[in-house]
């Protein structure tokens, strides 16, 4: 209860900062659909030409990026600082949020928030919208597809960039990392065989985020709910685990800093 | 930061002649007959920041990696493709000629420049008041530092992504591409400095310029075939896309680099040069005024 209400007070403070500069703020969200949406180009150029690949269609695409879109959406514009964690941790700017009698780990995630998370977030229900499997339950699964999309984002990002506490700066291996999580989670797993589509399952977890969440929304099934949520929670409980642990090597950046 | 940098940038501040000039006079300089002491300035620079980008290997290398997961993803992507469509070549093209294509594409955009960025930050911090007292010009003072950065990440993405390519799609293209490719890869970074230049210099206008990076980025990707390429845009479309610059950053050196053409290759090294003249003077232009609005306001 006191993480809920830390969490809104964050976020209620990140929003009237966005407002502050409105316009930037409406820019930054309006461009990042226009961004996403001229991206998506690329799909309906390629299906004009090939109709299918691999049983995946125009339809089914948009749907992936539905997901994929929202989740990541939710993830920058609720907790921006996923993507800057190991800075944070390698320029000892962590004093701030040590010195406080809250969660670490929440507070510093979710004490940033980005603008353009805001733009992916509508681009992505948009699209959700347009995908052409809207129905009641379909929307159910689509919240627990993207609830499983934040939730992966979240805690790979994490357990990566807490490499930091051991490597010093580790922006480079964070970068690649991100990179590769958030170009396989936008196209299909089908298209990957053997090696590479295990890999997607376990040491860069891209297909939990837009390709098993998709076929879910498509159709339910036990199985993948089971492994959906499993998934999430096993790297939720080891991000955080591996975070604190590190939190013990953390040394003092010894900087005088105001967060506003 | 080893401390060898300060002491680098020191010893190169004293070796540059300094004719205390405002960066607008290197015309001067150059009509004075100091054209090989104003080039030396601006190898300096450059060659500054190639032993900068290299001071860290270990972490350009890591960052070059992520050509591998691209790779991996095109492969999968365009084998499949070819698989369903049950035929050797796609508009010309083979499953090992869209690799190497796509190769090209992505060592070019992991190494166009970053300049928005900086120019962006330096026009919004006041910055770019005091950098305009330096006695070199602003904008070649970028384009050196982009030329040595990139080339550096060029270099590094080809030694990372060829032998990945050649496990996944077999031996690069003949000698005659990488000469007629790395030509017009070069007028390619020249236009995306020109294109990033601008987009920099929007931060005069308006506070925030990483949203049109986006924006200018997406249509490379797309309208330069980068991710497609543009044989295989609906008919309508191509004679669209190849009039435009972005095919000339992407589409042009990587095509050529697959199917070396020597007719091609003096068409598009053509326009692409053309668009290079138009974009450096639409640059020269908004530069000219952006600063002459600075002066005004008092900086």
């Amino acid at each position: 209860m006191r993480n809920l209400q830390l969490l809104s007070a964050l976020w209620k403070a990140n929003l009237q900062s966005a407002m502050e500069y409105r316009a930037a703020f409406l820019t930054q969200v309006i461009f990042m659909m226009l961004n996403n949406l001229a991206y998506f180009m690329f799909w309906v150029l390629y299906f004009d030409k090939f109709n299918s690949v691999r049983g995946w269609t125009l339809q089914d695409m948009m749907l992936l990026f539905a997901v994929a879109a929202t989740a990541w959406g939710i993830a920058a514009y609720f907790f921006g600082n996923f993507t800057t964690l190991s800075e944070i941790i390698s320029l000892g700017r962590l004093d701030y949020y040590l010195s406080l009698p809250r969660p670490v780990l929440l507070h510093a995630l979710a004490s940033r928030s980005l603008g353009s998370g805001m733009g992916d977030l509508i681009y992505g229900v948009g699209s959700y919208f347009l995908s052409g499997y809207v129905s009641v339950d379909g929307f159910l699964r689509f919240l627990v597809g993207v609830a499983v999309g934040v939730a992966i984002f979240l805690s790979f990002l994490t357990l990566v960039q807490s490499l930091s506490f051991w490597l010093g700066n580790s922006t480079a291996i964070s970068q690649l990392a991100l990179s590769a999580l958030l170009t396989f989670s936008l196209y299909p797993r089908s298209l990957f065989d053997g090696a590479a589509k295990f890999i997607l399952l376990t040491i860069i977890p891209a297909s939990l985020i837009g390709s098993i969440p998709a076929e879910f929304v498509k159709s339910f099934s036990w199985p993948v709910l089971l492994q959906l949520l499993a998934s999430s929670a096993f790297l939720l409980t080891a991000s955080t685990w591996v975070f604190y642990r590190g939190l013990r090597r953390y040394e003092s950046g010894n900087s005088m800093q105001v967060e506003v | 930061m080893r401390s060898s940098h300060p002491n680098a940038v020191e010893a190169l501040v004293r070796k540059i002649p300094c004719p205390s000039t405002t960066g607008l006079d290197v015309h001067s300089a150059l009509r004075s007959g100091r054209k090989t002491e104003t080039m030396k300035k601006y190898w300096s620079i450059l060659t500054t920041q190639v032993v900068n980008s290299l001071a860290y290997p270990g972490d350009f290398l890591g960052r070059s990696f992520s050509i591998i997961v691209f790779m991996l993803i095109f492969a999968g992507l365009w084998r499949a493709t070819f698989a369903a469509a049950g035929t050797e070549s796609i508009n010309g093209l083979t499953f090992p000629n869209m690799l190497w294509y796509l190769l090209m594409c992505e060592v070019i955009e992991l190494g166009r420049p970053r300049v928005n960025r900086v120019i962006s930050e330096q026009v919004k911090s006041g910055e770019v008041a005091y950098i305009l007292s330096k006695p070199y010009n602003f904008l070649g003072y970028h384009f050196s530092h982009g030329l040595g950065d990139g080339g550096v990440r060029v270099i590094l993405n080809l030694l990372v992504g060829i032998p990945a390519v050649w496990v996944l799609a077999g031996p690069p293209p003949p000698p005659l591409g990488w000469v007629m490719a790395l030509t017009l890869a070069f007028g390619a970074w020249v236009l995306h400095f020109c294109m990033m230049s601008l987009i920099g210099l929007l931060a005069f206008l308006v506070e925030e310029t990483n949203s049109f990076e986006l924006i200018y980025q997406k249509a490379v990707f797309v309208l330069g075939g980068m991710l497609i390429p543009l044989d295989m845009f609906p008919l309508w479309l191509q004679p669209l896309a190849k009039s435009l610059p972005f095919a000339y950053m992407m589409y042009a050196p990587a095509r050529l680099f697959v199917k070396p053409d020597l007719a091609t290759f003096w068409q598009f090294l053509a326009v692409q040069w053309l668009w290079i003249a138009v974009l450096i003077g639409v640059l020269a232009l908004v530069y000219q005024r952006s600063v002459r609005s600075l002066t005004v306001n008092g900086g």
